[in-house]
């Protein structure tokens, strides 16, 4: 009894020095996963970290059946004696077994020599520096806020608590959000503010935390449990507001552009300009109102340079124009254009061409009525090879009036006076008269009449020896003038001057003439051996 | 003109005794960071070094190791041996790396030595910035606490860039000087 009680402390003080240099051997739940971790990045035998500024932990794996006492662990710090830890074992699935050893009073910054020996071969050897080991625990008390912006998160959290390690830290920041994930690190400060995130959605935000390298170093700790924090709401962006006012008014500015530079093009089709012959008669509107005739005497030589309008002058008896007459396309007859002027010109010249090539000869030479005669004798007959009279909404409806005197006028190229009209207005009563006496002339049948025309009836005076034309309110006319759509009345004209015509340009369909005196040389508006009809009502 | 000398004198003595310590302490811990990065820099050069790397005689080093409980029980009740110790040891360093310099050929490394060597100065600079008293080497050129011996350069710019890291930041990062600013 008394040996017992001698041998107690010596016992104690006995498994008390056993154990001082012994590991605690408690390996947890965070030793197996901080092990876990450095397996992945560490590959130098034996692994070894430090959790804090004063322990180390050093493991390694064998599949032998979990035998430590066949393990001895010796550290040799620089410059001094070696010293040996107890090698503790913990069994892992399989026939894995952990073996590790836990020193608790470090020195920093000198070379630690570590071997490994099992029974008596050196199984590892490695030499380190327990400040460059270090494996820290996550960052505590990581809190998630919303700043006020949408699109912004602000972090912040605990460093890890060493004394002597607060400014060597280094983090990193995850947030995860659905499909992505961002990691950002962050040197020294323990708080950061997210940005450009996506408003209204929800992120994972994670931190870990490593020594930065300099004094301290070490690997990257286990990551923070995840926080999860919704970003606000993108508030109506002003600055999308502002880009899409931006937009629209430029979008306005180009369409003003381009309505601007096709001004005229767009004007021109919603108000079609209507053609006018004012500029090829200088003052017939604005000065004369319109009175041709005045016009005629008042105008200045320019004019007269013009076939057409010397024409004009030079024989209005033999010009008639067509008013409502329908006809038969002519058969060598261009129908005249809207512009009257032009047509004038143009249509005496070409109808001259056309109608008379014949006459040609005839027309070089001085005005015979017998030459005339023939010419208009054969002129009735192209007029009677030509087609049958149309029907009464032909032509003239659409106000095409020719000219058919262009041939007289080419024939006295010389003359402009008027004087000349009433003796070439003869040569017309001659020629129907010379008709109206010889009957037998076939080729006139051909020429429809209204036998219902008493005026012309009279103003003719020749008969045809058919009676079998139709009785159409139809007049051929060698020439139709075209309308140019004037609306002045020329009508008066025609009948203030006796047996002179004057070629009309405007619609004759109100404006015939009634008091148009039966004469010899009676004017006639349309073409010039064609009568006129008046059986139709007067256009 | 007697007096006059003697005036200048006093003048000149007063102005002396006058004058305090013109250093501001140095409590950036940027300044050492630098010097620690650049002696990293050093002993990583070291590792390729070929010629002349090898030392003609072993070169006394301070030792290294911090253990920071016994580090802590020093801080308190002997701040001035700690302080003491650092300088020495910083002494030494220098003493070792002009040896160096001498041996080897290579004129990158001279560079790299040149500037360990100013650094070294310059920590100086700081531990006196910090009001530690003045260290005076021995006489006699050794040290014979805390040291031990080298026989390569690599070895011996392994102490420069931990003793730099441990005991040297230690001290200068809890220097009463920057403690009583800070709070």
């Amino acid at each position: 009894m008394i040996r017992l009680r001698q041998l107690a402390p010596w016992a104690l003080l006995l498994v008390f020095t056993c154990c001082q240099n012994a590991s605690p051997g408690l390996w947890d739940a965070g030793l197996e996963k901080k092990a876990d971790l450095l397996m992945r990045v560490e590959h130098e035998e034996p692994r070894c970290f430090a959790e804090g500024m004063r322990d180390l932990t050093c493991f390694w794996d064998e599949a032998d059946g979990g035998t430590p006492h066949l393990y001895r662990f010796t550290y040799t710090y620089e410059n001094e004696e070696s010293n040996e830890c107890v090698v503790e074992s913990q069994q892992r699935e399989g026939s894995e077994t952990r073996y590790f050893c836990k020193l608790l009073k470090v020195q920093l910054f000198g070379l630690l020599d570590i071997r490994v020996y099992r029974g008596e071969t050196l199984l590892y050897n490695r030499n380190l520096l327990i400040n460059l080991v270090f494996l820290l625990d996550p960052p505590a008390n990581l809190t998630v806020t919303r700043t006020g912006k949408p699109g912004q998160l602000k972090l912040s959290w605990l460093p890890p608590p060493l004394k002597y390690m607060e400014n060597s830290m280094m983090y990193e920041v995850s947030c995860t959000t659905a499909g992505s994930r961002m990691e950002k690190v962050v040197q020294g400060n323990t708080e950061f503010t997210l940005r450009s995130l996506r408003p209204g959605t929800e992120y994972a935000i994670q931190v870990r935390v490593k020594p930065d390298g300099l004094t301290y170093d070490g690997y990257w700790s286990d990551w923070t449990l995840p926080i999860s924090m919704r970003t606000l709401p993108d508030d109506a962006d002003p600055l999308i507001l502002s880009f899409s006012v931006i937009i629209s008014f430029i979008l306005v500015l180009l369409s003003l552009t381009i309505f601007l530079s096709y001004r005229r093009f767009l004007i021109k089709k919603m108000w079609p300009l209507i053609p006018s012959p004012e500029n090829k008669f200088p003052g017939l509107f604005t000065v004369y109102g319109g009175n041709f005739q005045e016009w005629l005497g008042h105008s200045s030589g320019g004019l007269w340079q013009r076939p057409g309008f010397f024409y004009l002058e030079e024989l209005p008896v033999m010009l008639e124009v067509l008013s409502e007459a329908t006809m038969s396309p002519p058969v060598q007859i261009q129908p005249g254009d809207s512009r009257a002027p032009g047509l004038l010109k143009e249509t005496t010249q070409e109808n001259e061409d056309e109608m008379l090539p014949k006459a040609d000869s005839g027309m070089e030479k001085k005005w015979d009525p017998d030459l005339q005669e023939n010419w208009l004798m054969d002129q009735f007959q192209v007029l009677q090879q030509s087609s049958t009279p149309p029907s009464q909404s032909s032509l003239l409806e659409s106000k095409d009036a020719y000219v058919t005197l262009s041939q007289n006028f080419d024939q006295h190229p010389g003359e402009g006076k008027l004087e000349d009209i009433s003796e070439e207005s003869l040569p017309l009563h001659v020629l129907f008269g010379t008709t109206e006496t010889s009957t037998s002339h076939p080729d006139l049948g051909s020429l429809p009449q209204s036998s219902g025309s008493s005026q012309l009836s009279s103003q003719s005076s020749f008969e045809y020896p058919h009676n079998t034309w139709p009785s159409k309110s139809l007049t051929y006319a060698c020439l139709t003038m075209a309308d140019s759509g004037i609306s002045t009345d020329y009508s008066s004209i025609s009948s203030s001057r006796t047996g002179m015509e004057c070629i009309y340009t405007n619609d004759y369909k109100n404006q015939m003439p009634k008091e148009r005196q039966p004469l010899a040389t009676p004017p006639t508006h349309t073409g010039c051996w064609v009568q006129e009809q008046h059986n139709s009502s007067p256009t | 003109m007697l007096q006059a000398k003697h005036l200048k004198i006093l003048l000149l003595a007063w102005t002396r005794l006058g004058l305090p310590s013109p250093l501001r302490p140095i409590c950036d811990p940027r300044v050492l960071d630098r010097f620690i990065k650049e002696a990293r820099d050093t002993e990583f050069a070291m590792r390729s070094c070929s010629e002349g790397c090898s030392l003609a005689e072993p070169l006394s080093v301070p030792l290294t190791s911090v253990d920071f409980a016994i580090w802590e029980k020093g801080d308190v009740s002997e701040p001035q041996k700690q302080a003491q110790e650092v300088q020495s040891g910083l002494w030494l360093l220098a003493q070792a790396i002009s040896a160096v310099r001498v041996s080897i050929t290579s004129t990158a490394l001279h560079s790299l030595l040149d500037n360990s060597h100013s650094n070294i100065h310059s920590i100086g600079q700081v531990i006196r910035s910090l009001n530690f008293p003045e260290y005076t080497p021995p006489a006699d050129g050794t040290v014979h606490e805390d040291t031990w011996r080298v026989s390569s350069t690599l070895e011996l710019f392994r102490v420069h860039t931990n003793f730099l890291r441990g005991k040297v930041r230690l001290l200068l990062s809890h220097a009463p000087a920057c403690r009583r600013d800070s709070t």
